[in-house]
Protein backbone atom coordinates (compact mmCIF):
# COMPACT_ATOMS: atom_id res chain seq x y z
CA UNK A 1 0.00 0.00 0.00
CA UNK A 2 2.35 3.10 1.18
CA UNK A 3 5.22 1.52 -1.04
CA UNK A 4 3.70 1.29 -4.12
CA UNK A 5 3.74 4.45 -6.82
CA UNK A 6 0.06 5.18 -7.48
CA UNK A 7 -0.40 2.72 -11.05
CA UNK A 8 -1.35 5.73 -13.03
CA UNK A 9 -0.29 9.04 -14.22
CA UNK A 10 -3.73 10.46 -13.81
CA UNK A 11 -4.45 9.48 -10.26
CA UNK A 12 -2.14 12.46 -8.94
CA UNK A 13 -5.16 14.27 -10.82
CA UNK A 14 -7.84 12.32 -9.83
CA UNK A 15 -6.50 13.15 -5.77
CA UNK A 16 -6.06 16.84 -6.47
CA UNK A 17 -9.62 17.17 -8.13
CA UNK A 18 -10.92 15.26 -4.38
CA UNK A 19 -12.39 12.45 -6.47
CA UNK A 20 -10.91 9.15 -4.99
CA UNK A 21 -13.14 7.38 -2.44
CA UNK A 22 -11.86 7.11 1.24
CA UNK A 23 -9.59 3.86 0.62
CA UNK A 24 -8.60 4.81 -2.34
CA UNK A 25 -7.80 8.45 -1.33
CA UNK A 26 -6.23 7.17 2.18
CA UNK A 27 -3.91 4.97 0.32
CA UNK A 28 -2.81 7.76 -2.15
CA UNK A 29 -2.19 9.71 0.90
CA UNK A 30 -0.13 7.29 2.98
CA UNK A 31 2.12 6.62 -0.04
CA UNK A 32 2.84 10.56 -0.79
CA UNK A 33 3.47 11.19 2.70
CA UNK A 34 6.83 9.25 2.70
CA UNK A 35 7.79 9.71 -0.66
CA UNK A 36 9.30 12.97 -2.53
CA UNK A 37 8.64 12.39 -5.77
CA UNK A 38 5.29 11.36 -5.76
CA UNK A 39 4.66 14.80 -3.70
CA UNK A 40 6.41 16.72 -6.25
CA UNK A 41 4.11 15.05 -8.65
CA UNK A 42 0.90 15.88 -6.74
CA UNK A 43 2.32 19.27 -6.13
CA UNK A 44 1.78 20.06 -10.22
CA UNK A 45 -1.63 17.84 -9.83
CA UNK A 46 -2.81 20.03 -7.88
CA UNK A 47 -1.65 22.71 -10.08
CA UNK A 48 -3.36 21.58 -13.19
CA UNK A 49 -6.57 20.99 -11.01
CA UNK A 50 -6.31 23.94 -9.42
CA UNK A 51 -6.99 26.49 -12.74
CA UNK A 52 -9.73 24.49 -13.53
CA UNK A 53 -11.24 27.71 -11.10
CA UNK A 54 -10.93 29.84 -14.22
CA UNK A 55 -14.25 27.91 -15.77
CA UNK A 56 -16.19 29.98 -13.29
CA UNK A 57 -18.32 33.40 -14.59
CA UNK A 58 -15.74 36.05 -13.19
CA UNK A 59 -17.69 37.68 -10.14
CA UNK A 60 -16.14 41.02 -8.79
CA UNK A 61 -16.26 41.48 -5.30
CA UNK A 62 -17.74 44.25 -3.50
CA UNK A 63 -15.60 47.17 -2.59
CA UNK A 64 -16.48 46.55 0.80
CA UNK A 65 -14.77 42.86 1.27
CA UNK A 66 -11.62 44.71 0.54
CA UNK A 67 -12.28 47.67 3.02
CA UNK A 68 -12.62 45.40 5.69
CA UNK A 69 -9.58 43.23 5.54
CA UNK A 70 -7.90 46.61 5.01
CA UNK A 71 -9.21 47.61 8.78
CA UNK A 72 -8.75 44.10 10.32
CA UNK A 73 -4.96 44.26 8.83
CA UNK A 74 -4.22 47.91 10.21
CA UNK A 75 -6.20 46.90 13.82
CA UNK A 76 -4.00 43.60 13.94
CA UNK A 77 -0.70 45.77 13.42
CA UNK A 78 -1.30 48.03 15.92
CA UNK A 79 -1.70 45.21 18.79
CA UNK A 80 -3.66 45.42 21.65
CA UNK A 81 -2.86 49.15 22.07
CA UNK A 82 -0.63 50.84 24.77
CA UNK A 83 -1.16 50.46 28.62
CA UNK A 84 -2.32 53.02 31.07
CA UNK A 85 0.06 53.90 34.07
CA UNK A 86 -1.85 52.96 37.61
CA UNK A 87 -1.59 55.16 39.97
CA UNK A 88 -1.37 53.83 44.11
CA UNK A 89 -3.24 56.53 46.70
CA UNK A 90 -1.03 55.23 49.00
CA UNK A 91 -2.60 55.74 53.24
CA UNK A 92 -2.96 60.24 54.02
CA UNK A 93 -3.92 58.61 57.49
CA UNK A 94 -0.45 57.83 58.18
CA UNK A 95 0.36 61.41 59.17
CA UNK A 96 3.78 63.27 58.66
CA UNK A 97 5.95 64.04 55.97
CA UNK A 98 4.61 61.33 53.73
CA UNK A 99 1.31 62.17 54.20
CA UNK A 100 2.08 65.52 53.24
CA UNK A 101 4.18 64.42 50.12
CA UNK A 102 0.94 62.71 49.17
CA UNK A 103 -1.17 65.33 49.65
CA UNK A 104 0.69 67.33 47.09
CA UNK A 105 1.81 64.17 44.98
CA UNK A 106 -1.70 62.81 44.50
CA UNK A 107 -3.51 65.55 42.85
CA UNK A 108 -0.01 65.81 40.44
CA UNK A 109 -0.19 61.99 40.04
CA UNK A 110 -3.44 61.58 39.03
CA UNK A 111 -3.94 64.68 36.99
CA UNK A 112 -0.80 62.96 35.64
CA UNK A 113 -3.04 59.66 34.86
CA UNK A 114 -5.98 61.38 33.17
CA UNK A 115 -3.51 63.20 30.76
CA UNK A 116 -2.03 60.02 30.03
CA UNK A 117 -5.51 58.42 29.34
CA UNK A 118 -6.24 61.45 27.51
CA UNK A 119 -3.11 61.21 25.46
CA UNK A 120 -3.48 57.77 24.61
CA UNK A 121 -7.35 58.23 23.56
CA UNK A 122 -6.62 60.91 21.24
CA UNK A 123 -3.78 58.85 20.22
CA UNK A 124 -6.01 56.04 19.04
CA UNK A 125 -8.42 58.35 17.51
CA UNK A 126 -6.00 59.87 15.57
CA UNK A 127 -4.50 55.94 14.18
CA UNK A 128 -8.19 54.94 13.51
CA UNK A 129 -8.39 58.20 11.36
CA UNK A 130 -4.81 57.94 9.59
CA UNK A 131 -6.38 54.15 8.83
CA UNK A 132 -9.15 55.56 7.81
CA UNK A 133 -7.64 57.75 5.06
CA UNK A 134 -4.77 55.37 4.34
CA UNK A 135 -7.75 53.27 3.18
CA UNK A 136 -9.75 56.29 1.61
CA UNK A 137 -6.44 57.39 -0.67
CA UNK A 138 -5.85 54.10 -1.89
CA UNK A 139 -9.90 53.65 -3.10
CA UNK A 140 -9.81 56.71 -4.51
CA UNK A 141 -6.45 55.86 -6.26
CA UNK A 142 -8.12 52.77 -7.94
CA UNK A 143 -11.46 54.83 -8.59
CA UNK A 144 -8.80 57.41 -10.32
CA UNK A 145 -6.99 54.64 -12.48
CA UNK A 146 -10.15 53.29 -13.27
CA UNK A 147 -11.81 56.77 -14.41
CA UNK A 148 -8.63 57.72 -16.77
CA UNK A 149 -8.74 53.77 -18.05
CA UNK A 150 -12.84 54.18 -18.91
CA UNK A 151 -11.72 57.81 -20.29
CA UNK A 152 -9.31 56.32 -22.57
CA UNK A 153 -12.30 53.93 -23.47
CA UNK A 154 -14.86 56.46 -24.21
CA UNK A 155 -12.15 58.60 -26.06
CA UNK A 156 -11.29 55.59 -28.62
CA UNK A 157 -13.13 55.59 -31.87
CA UNK A 158 -13.56 51.57 -32.42
CA UNK A 159 -15.43 51.48 -29.10
CA UNK A 160 -18.87 50.94 -29.21
CA UNK A 161 -21.62 52.89 -26.66
CA UNK A 162 -24.90 50.41 -26.28
CA UNK A 163 -27.37 51.46 -24.40
CA UNK A 164 -29.34 48.66 -22.70
CA UNK A 165 -33.08 48.81 -22.84
CA UNK A 166 -35.80 47.38 -19.73
CA UNK A 167 -37.55 44.21 -21.47
CA UNK A 168 -41.19 44.21 -20.83
CA UNK A 169 -42.27 43.17 -17.43
CA UNK A 170 -38.62 42.77 -16.00
CA UNK A 171 -37.52 45.85 -13.56
CA UNK A 172 -36.89 49.27 -14.87
CA UNK A 173 -33.36 50.05 -15.23
CA UNK A 174 -34.60 54.04 -14.50
CA UNK A 175 -35.37 54.83 -17.88
CA UNK A 176 -33.67 54.61 -21.57
CA UNK A 177 -30.35 55.75 -21.38
CA UNK A 178 -29.90 54.70 -17.50
CA UNK A 179 -27.45 51.45 -18.08
CA UNK A 180 -25.17 51.21 -20.86
CA UNK A 181 -22.14 49.34 -21.57
CA UNK A 182 -18.98 50.71 -23.34
CA UNK A 183 -17.03 47.79 -25.63
CA UNK A 184 -14.09 47.78 -27.13
CA UNK A 185 -13.50 44.89 -29.27
CA UNK A 186 -9.82 45.22 -30.27
CA UNK A 187 -8.83 45.52 -26.25
CA UNK A 188 -11.35 43.51 -25.31
CA UNK A 189 -12.59 45.88 -22.47
CA UNK A 190 -16.29 46.42 -21.12
CA UNK A 191 -17.55 48.61 -18.82
CA UNK A 192 -21.32 48.64 -17.80
CA UNK A 193 -23.19 51.31 -15.81
CA UNK A 194 -26.45 50.56 -14.60
CA UNK A 195 -29.48 51.14 -12.16
CA UNK A 196 -31.83 47.71 -11.10
CA UNK A 197 -33.25 47.07 -7.98
CA UNK A 198 -32.02 44.35 -5.88
CA UNK A 199 -32.24 41.03 -7.50
CA UNK A 200 -34.15 38.52 -5.56
CA UNK A 201 -32.05 37.13 -2.71
CA UNK A 202 -31.41 33.63 -4.08
CA UNK A 203 -30.39 35.52 -7.49
CA UNK A 204 -28.25 37.78 -9.39
CA UNK A 205 -27.99 39.64 -12.45
CA UNK A 206 -25.37 38.54 -15.15
CA UNK A 207 -24.35 40.44 -17.84
CA UNK A 208 -23.73 38.94 -21.31
CA UNK A 209 -21.67 39.82 -24.06
CA UNK A 210 -23.72 38.09 -27.42
CA UNK A 211 -21.36 37.24 -30.28
CA UNK A 212 -22.21 37.68 -33.75
CA UNK A 213 -21.63 33.72 -33.87
CA UNK A 214 -21.28 31.40 -30.87
CA UNK A 215 -22.63 30.96 -27.25
CA UNK A 216 -23.35 34.43 -24.97
CA UNK A 217 -19.95 35.01 -22.68
CA UNK A 218 -20.40 35.94 -19.04
CA UNK A 219 -18.95 39.15 -18.24
CA UNK A 220 -19.65 39.28 -14.73
CA UNK A 221 -22.10 38.68 -12.01
CA UNK A 222 -23.63 41.52 -9.83
CA UNK A 223 -25.75 42.48 -6.83
CA UNK A 224 -26.58 45.88 -6.47
CA UNK A 225 -27.90 47.31 -3.71
CA UNK A 226 -31.55 49.41 -4.13
CA UNK A 227 -30.95 53.11 -5.52
CA UNK A 228 -27.22 52.37 -5.85
CA UNK A 229 -25.80 52.54 -9.29
CA UNK A 230 -23.47 49.00 -10.06
CA UNK A 231 -20.43 49.68 -12.43
CA UNK A 232 -18.23 46.97 -13.47
CA UNK A 233 -15.26 46.98 -15.99
CA UNK A 234 -13.89 43.88 -17.22
CA UNK A 235 -11.68 42.21 -19.53
CA UNK A 236 -12.66 39.77 -22.14
CA UNK A 237 -11.12 38.08 -24.91
CA UNK A 238 -9.98 40.14 -27.72
CA UNK A 239 -11.29 40.61 -30.70
CA UNK A 240 -14.74 39.67 -30.50
CA UNK A 241 -17.28 41.19 -32.39
CA UNK A 242 -20.56 41.54 -30.11
CA UNK A 243 -24.25 40.86 -31.84
CA UNK A 244 -25.71 42.66 -28.33
CA UNK A 245 -25.17 43.11 -24.84
CA UNK A 246 -27.93 41.68 -22.03
CA UNK A 247 -28.57 41.11 -18.25
CA UNK A 248 -30.18 38.50 -17.32
CA UNK A 249 -31.72 37.13 -13.90
CA UNK A 250 -29.91 34.20 -13.09
CA UNK A 251 -29.28 31.92 -9.52
CA UNK A 252 -27.30 33.52 -6.88
CA UNK A 253 -23.31 33.40 -8.45
CA UNK A 254 -24.33 32.93 -11.89
CA UNK A 255 -24.40 30.61 -14.51
CA UNK A 256 -21.90 29.29 -17.10
CA UNK A 257 -24.88 30.26 -20.00
CA UNK A 258 -28.26 32.11 -19.74
CA UNK A 259 -31.31 30.45 -18.25
CA UNK A 260 -32.92 33.05 -16.74
CA UNK A 261 -35.51 35.77 -17.95
CA UNK A 262 -33.89 38.99 -19.77
CA UNK A 263 -34.11 41.64 -17.98
CA UNK A 264 -31.94 44.69 -20.14
CA UNK A 265 -31.17 43.77 -23.76
CA UNK A 266 -28.77 46.11 -25.83
CA UNK A 267 -28.19 45.35 -30.10
CA UNK A 268 -25.75 46.98 -31.50
CA UNK A 269 -26.76 48.32 -33.95
CA UNK B 1 -3.97 56.09 -16.27
CA UNK B 2 -2.07 54.45 -13.56
CA UNK B 3 0.31 56.25 -10.85
CA UNK B 4 3.38 54.98 -10.83
CA UNK B 5 3.16 53.49 -7.45
CA UNK B 6 0.34 51.24 -8.68
CA UNK B 7 2.07 50.57 -12.04
CA UNK B 8 5.20 49.71 -9.71
CA UNK B 9 2.94 47.33 -7.90
CA UNK B 10 1.32 45.76 -10.69
CA UNK B 11 4.76 44.77 -11.73
CA UNK B 12 5.83 43.68 -8.89
CA UNK B 13 6.17 39.82 -8.06
CA UNK B 14 3.98 37.65 -6.09
CA UNK B 15 7.49 36.91 -3.75
CA UNK B 16 8.21 39.92 -3.48
CA UNK B 17 4.73 41.42 -2.35
CA UNK B 18 4.65 38.24 -0.01
CA UNK B 19 8.49 39.57 1.60
CA UNK B 20 6.79 42.73 1.86
CA UNK B 21 3.81 41.81 3.43
CA UNK B 22 6.49 40.09 5.98
CA UNK B 23 8.11 43.02 6.86
CA UNK B 24 3.99 44.37 7.61
CA UNK B 25 3.66 46.36 4.90
CA UNK B 26 -0.22 46.82 4.20
CA UNK B 27 -0.02 47.95 0.23
CA UNK B 28 1.74 45.06 -0.26
CA UNK B 29 -1.49 42.74 0.85
CA UNK B 30 -3.84 45.38 -1.00
CA UNK B 31 -1.68 44.74 -4.17
CA UNK B 32 -2.00 40.86 -4.15
CA UNK B 33 -5.79 41.40 -3.13
CA UNK B 34 -6.56 43.41 -6.50
CA UNK B 35 -4.31 40.92 -8.02
CA UNK B 36 -6.14 38.08 -7.37
CA UNK B 37 -9.78 38.38 -5.41
CA UNK B 38 -11.71 38.77 -8.55
CA UNK B 39 -10.16 34.96 -9.71
CA UNK B 40 -11.18 33.32 -6.07
CA UNK B 41 -14.16 35.53 -5.61
CA UNK B 42 -15.87 33.67 -9.28
CA UNK B 43 -14.61 30.32 -8.13
CA UNK B 44 -16.40 30.72 -4.29
CA UNK B 45 -19.36 32.17 -5.49
CA UNK B 46 -19.65 28.87 -8.05
CA UNK B 47 -19.30 27.19 -5.62
CA UNK B 48 -21.50 28.37 -2.62
CA UNK B 49 -23.84 30.74 -4.88
CA UNK B 50 -23.75 32.51 -1.52
CA UNK B 51 -22.31 35.91 -2.09
CA UNK B 52 -22.19 36.46 1.59
CA UNK B 53 -20.52 33.59 2.39
CA UNK B 54 -18.19 33.85 -0.35
CA UNK B 55 -17.17 37.05 0.46
CA UNK B 56 -16.74 35.83 4.24
CA UNK B 57 -14.14 33.27 2.85
CA UNK B 58 -12.66 35.81 0.56
CA UNK B 59 -11.51 38.22 3.42
CA UNK B 60 -9.98 35.50 5.69
CA UNK B 61 -8.26 33.58 3.23
CA UNK B 62 -6.21 37.33 3.02
CA UNK B 63 -6.33 37.50 6.41
CA UNK B 64 -4.97 34.66 6.99
CA UNK B 65 -1.78 34.91 4.19
CA UNK B 66 -1.27 38.49 6.19
CA UNK B 67 -0.93 36.49 9.49
CA UNK B 68 1.46 33.63 8.34
CA UNK B 69 2.53 34.84 5.39
CA UNK B 70 6.07 33.91 6.66
CA UNK B 71 5.40 30.49 6.49
CA UNK B 72 5.01 30.81 2.83
CA UNK B 73 7.69 29.60 0.44
CA UNK B 74 7.71 30.78 -2.68
CA UNK B 75 10.33 28.65 -4.09
CA UNK B 76 8.30 25.67 -3.03
CA UNK B 77 5.13 26.20 -5.20
CA UNK B 78 2.74 29.42 -6.54
CA UNK B 79 0.98 31.69 -4.24
CA UNK B 80 -1.65 32.13 -7.20
CA UNK B 81 -2.12 28.08 -7.16
CA UNK B 82 -2.69 28.08 -2.98
CA UNK B 83 -5.11 30.78 -3.36
CA UNK B 84 -6.76 28.93 -5.90
CA UNK B 85 -6.52 25.28 -4.13
CA UNK B 86 -7.44 26.97 0.29
CA UNK B 87 -10.50 28.80 -1.42
CA UNK B 88 -12.16 25.71 -3.25
CA UNK B 89 -11.21 23.72 -0.13
CA UNK B 90 -12.66 25.74 2.59
CA UNK B 91 -15.98 26.86 -0.19
CA UNK B 92 -16.27 22.61 -0.68
CA UNK B 93 -15.81 22.33 3.09
CA UNK B 94 -18.73 25.21 3.89
CA UNK B 95 -21.15 23.77 1.19
CA UNK B 96 -20.87 19.95 2.60
CA UNK B 97 -20.57 21.58 6.56
CA UNK B 98 -17.45 19.70 7.30
CA UNK B 99 -15.22 21.26 9.80
CA UNK B 100 -12.85 24.08 7.79
CA UNK B 101 -9.30 22.52 6.67
CA UNK B 102 -7.39 21.87 10.07
CA UNK B 103 -3.51 22.66 10.02
CA UNK B 104 -0.84 24.56 8.54
CA UNK B 105 -2.36 25.11 4.84
CA UNK B 106 0.22 27.14 4.09
CA UNK B 107 2.91 24.32 4.66
CA UNK B 108 0.66 21.79 3.34
CA UNK B 109 -0.73 22.51 -0.25
CA UNK B 110 2.45 22.95 -1.85
CA UNK B 111 1.27 23.98 -5.47
CA UNK B 112 2.91 24.32 -8.55
CA UNK B 113 1.12 26.07 -11.34
CA UNK B 114 3.15 26.10 -14.49
CA UNK B 115 1.20 29.49 -15.82
CA UNK B 116 2.31 32.55 -14.26
CA UNK B 117 -1.05 34.32 -13.42
CA UNK B 118 0.61 37.58 -12.00
CA UNK B 119 -0.83 39.79 -14.78
CA UNK B 120 -4.34 40.33 -15.32
CA UNK B 121 -3.78 39.27 -19.20
CA UNK B 122 -2.36 36.17 -18.02
CA UNK B 123 -5.52 35.38 -16.14
CA UNK B 124 -7.60 36.33 -19.05
CA UNK B 125 -5.65 34.22 -21.12
CA UNK B 126 -5.85 31.34 -19.05
CA UNK B 127 -9.61 32.30 -18.69
CA UNK B 128 -10.28 31.67 -22.02
CA UNK B 129 -8.07 28.28 -22.61
CA UNK B 130 -9.57 26.65 -19.73
CA UNK B 131 -13.44 27.10 -21.26
CA UNK B 132 -12.47 26.20 -24.42
CA UNK B 133 -10.71 22.94 -23.20
CA UNK B 134 -14.08 22.03 -21.29
CA UNK B 135 -16.00 23.38 -24.14
CA UNK B 136 -13.99 20.24 -26.32
CA UNK B 137 -14.50 17.52 -23.23
CA UNK B 138 -17.62 15.09 -24.19
CA UNK B 139 -20.63 16.80 -22.47
CA UNK B 140 -20.96 13.78 -19.39
CA UNK B 141 -17.13 14.29 -18.64
CA UNK B 142 -17.39 17.66 -18.58
CA UNK B 143 -20.83 17.10 -16.22
CA UNK B 144 -18.14 14.53 -13.94
CA UNK B 145 -15.28 16.92 -14.03
CA UNK B 146 -17.60 20.17 -12.75
CA UNK B 147 -19.49 17.99 -10.29
CA UNK B 148 -16.18 16.86 -8.74
CA UNK B 149 -14.52 20.15 -9.34
CA UNK B 150 -17.68 22.60 -8.11
CA UNK B 151 -19.66 20.36 -5.86
CA UNK B 152 -16.43 18.49 -4.34
CA UNK B 153 -18.25 15.05 -5.25
CA UNK B 154 -15.92 11.82 -5.25
CA UNK B 155 -16.76 9.06 -8.02
CA UNK B 156 -19.62 6.87 -5.27
CA UNK B 157 -21.31 10.40 -5.14
CA UNK B 158 -21.59 11.19 -8.85
CA UNK B 159 -22.53 7.58 -10.01
CA UNK B 160 -25.31 8.25 -7.18
CA UNK B 161 -26.11 11.83 -8.21
CA UNK B 162 -26.17 10.46 -11.85
CA UNK B 163 -27.09 7.23 -11.69
CA UNK B 164 -24.46 6.14 -13.93
CA UNK B 165 -22.40 2.90 -12.81
CA UNK B 166 -19.27 3.63 -10.76
CA UNK B 167 -16.96 2.19 -13.20
CA UNK B 168 -18.66 4.44 -16.22
CA UNK B 169 -18.16 7.47 -13.83
CA UNK B 170 -13.93 6.82 -12.92
CA UNK B 171 -13.29 5.93 -16.88
CA UNK B 172 -15.37 9.48 -17.78
CA UNK B 173 -12.94 11.28 -15.26
CA UNK B 174 -9.49 9.68 -15.75
CA UNK B 175 -10.24 10.42 -19.85
CA UNK B 176 -11.28 13.80 -18.84
CA UNK B 177 -8.19 14.68 -16.54
CA UNK B 178 -6.09 13.33 -19.13
CA UNK B 179 -7.67 15.32 -22.30
CA UNK B 180 -7.36 18.45 -20.09
CA UNK B 181 -3.41 17.90 -18.97
CA UNK B 182 -2.97 17.44 -22.73
CA UNK B 183 -4.54 20.22 -23.60
CA UNK B 184 -3.99 22.22 -21.23
CA UNK B 185 -0.26 21.78 -20.76
CA UNK B 186 0.90 20.42 -23.71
Amino acid sequence: MSSDHPTRAEDFDLYALGALDDAERKAFESHVASCADCAKKLAAARGRIAILAFAAPPVVPSPGVKETLMRQVIASAEGPGGSVARVHPGHAEDGGVFARWWAVLLPVAGAFALATVLLWLHNEQLDRQLADLRNTIEQQKQELAETRHQADLIAARETLVVPLWSQKGMPDAHGEGHARVLYNSKEGMMTYDGWLPSAPADKSYQLWLVPMSGAPISAGVFNPKNGEMSHMMMKLPAGVTAKAFAVSLEPAGGMPQPTGPMVLVGPTS
Amino acid sequence: MVTAEKRAELKATDASLIDRIVQRDESALAALYDRYAGMLSSVLNRILRDTQAAEEILQDIFYQLWRNAAQFDSSRGSLSGWLLVIARNRAISRLRRHNPASGDELNENTVVVASNLESSVAQQQLMTRVKSALDNLPKEQRAAIELAYFEGLTHSEIAQRTGDPLGTVKTRLRSAVETLKRDLHS
